[in-house]
């Protein structure tokens, strides 16, 4: 589906939800957000989740649209579906998200079945939803590890009242069968068999939310391509696993008092028989409104067996309207210790290869600067 | 006169912007939740009582969720979001005006609202204001 397209599916439904809110059978929302980000002082490499980070001014990493509508079959059993159209490294995807039947078994627990968010990180389930956090790009060392973003299963969600606040569990498993992942500046399809993912948040009244998390799967992939190998073409194999446990455990804090907020998240990723994959990342955000300005401040770390990147990221946003946010972002990127350290940039195969017979990648640093838009309908 | 009108909508503006704004629950009620309750109850946490919010944003409602939460409308609409598109939580439903809220209040034994002050009647039992 076009972008176009989608675009005027997206004002067609929000035409629909006069008549809908007051049959008070359906609710219709919409996210997105529309951004460019342009990368200076590195030019071989490229950097980001899916790599579309460089040094052209590109709309394609941050903007994506999205729909949902969410109908009550009876009072405690729903449907929920959404349709977007984002960025998968070089090209748009578009399509059917997730898609969920949800039964209210009690005012405090859920059961949920079909195609569901899976709860990686601490903002995992709205990690499109950019008007729902401060950045415009999310903290790359952190969410940047794990690419799964949703699977075909079921959870179930549990909440409960305390006296030193509300308590939330989630526990949810599946599996997400040929999904693409991004790696050597290139897709490849990806199994995740056994996906298990359970935390538990404790949202207090003076101090913030804290979460801890932990999710695990079986990974099925090859990652290979056709590298130059002195005269000859060959078909080389960097990684494959074949049901290798992949590993993430995560804790995080978040603090919103109206004019002060903090977000903090600290994570760790290994993945079964290979030591090079094995990574420790964390952010710390902090920021302070002034009216309808928000300043933000937020160093990032990771570090893995080749070295170690760290970012400062400086944002400013502007709150346009009650459902419009306008944000602009500075972020200095340099990896150290080691000259393989690549961090979150991202090297093709043939550099990849030239690296590992002695090619140094030379502590890759970068400037990139992000500006966009991000609503909610 | 165009300035005399002007000066009236101000006074009127400041008149509402100085409105107390009193939280309800129904007259039979047992339940006295605290203020930290009541926010906890607006923001789909606690679901001990069921939460009349007020549809429109007017100054009534930016009086009591900056009062019980620290949120103002954006704030309150990106913590939403947060929850809707999980399908972790729904905004509370919601109905027309101040009457409408202490109509419903005063008719449900397990309902929490909030009104201008000058809006209550005696259906409604007052459980805290906001200055």
């Amino acid at each position: 589906m076009s972008k176009r397209h989608l675009l005027g599916l997206a004002v067609c439904l929000a035409s629909l939800p006069a008549l809908a809110v007051e049959q008070g059978e359906y609710q219709f929302n919409g996210f997105g957000t529309v951004g460019i980000t342009h990368m200076g002082g590195e030019s071989d490499l490229d950097y980001g989740m899916q790599g579309q980070t460089n040094d052209g001014w590109r709309g394609d990493q941050l903007s994506k649209l999205a729909v949902q509508l969410r109908y009550g079959i009876t009072d405690t059993l729903s449907v929920t579906g959404q349709l977007g159209t984002k960025p998968v490294q070089d090209s748009w995807e578009a399509g059917p998200g997730n898609l969920y039947l949800a039964w209210e078994a009690s005012d405090n627990l859920t059961l949920r079945g079909g195609r569901l968010g899976t709860p990686i990180y601490m903002y995992s389930e709205t990690l499109n939803v950019g008007f729902s956090y401060p950045w415009l790009r999310l903290p790359e060392e952190v969410y940047s590890l794990v690419q799964l973003t949703s699977h075909d299963g079921g959870d179930v969600l549990y909440n409960r009242s305390t006296d030193i606040g509300t308590l939330s569990f989630q526990v949810a498993g599946g599996q997400a069968i040929d999904r693409e992942q991004y790696a050597l500046d290139e897709m490849h399809d990806i199994d995740y068999r056994d996906v298990f993912a359970a935390n538990l948040a404790l949202s207090t009244d003076n101090f913030g939310t804290f979460r801890v998390g932990y999710a695990e799967a079986d990974l099925k992939i090859t990652v290979d391509d056709t590298v130059a190998f002195g005269p000859a073409s060959v078909n080389f194999p960097f990684v494959t696993y074949d049901g290798n446990k992949g590993k993430f455990s995560s804790i995080g804090h978040q603090y919103d008092d109206g004019t002060w907020l903090s977000a903090a998240e600290a994570v760790k990723l290994s993945i079964e028989n290979n030591e090079e994959a094995a990574t420790n990342a964390f952010y710390i955000m902090g920021g302070r409104r002034f009216g309808d300005y928000l300043a933000h401040v937020t160093y990032g770390q990771l570090d893995d067996p080749s070295g170690r990147q760290v970012s400062m990221t400086y944002g400013l946003n502007y709150s346009f309207s009650p459902t419009v946010t306008l944000k602009g972002e500075y972020k200095r990127v340099d990896t150290s210790q080691g000259e393989d350290a690549l961090g979150v940039f991202q090297g093709n195969a043939q550099q990849t290869l030239n690296n590992a017979f002695g090619q140094s990648y030379g502590t890759p640093d970068a400037d990139i600067f992000s500006v966009g838009v991000d609503f909610i309908f | 006169m165009k300035k005399l009108l002007s000066a009236l909508a101000l006074l009127s503006c400041a008149t509402l912007a100085q409105a107390e704004v009193a939280v309800i629950v129904n007259a039979g009620a047992s339940a006295a939740p605290s203020q930290a309750d009541v926010a906890n109850i607006f923001l789909g946490k606690d679901k001990s009582l069921k939460g009349v919010d007020q549809a429109a944003w007017n100054p009534t409602k930016e009086k009591f969720y900056a009062g019980v939460a620290n949120k103002n409308e954006s704030q309150l609409k990106s913590y939403w979001s947060g929850l809707v598109f999980t399908g972790k939580g729904q905004p509370l439903p919601t109905v027309a005006d101040d009457a409408a809220v202490v109509a419903k209040v005063g008719a449900e034994a397990d309902a929490i609202g909030y009104v201008d002050a000058a809006a209550v009647t005696d259906k409604v039992k007052v459980l805290f204001k906001l200055p």
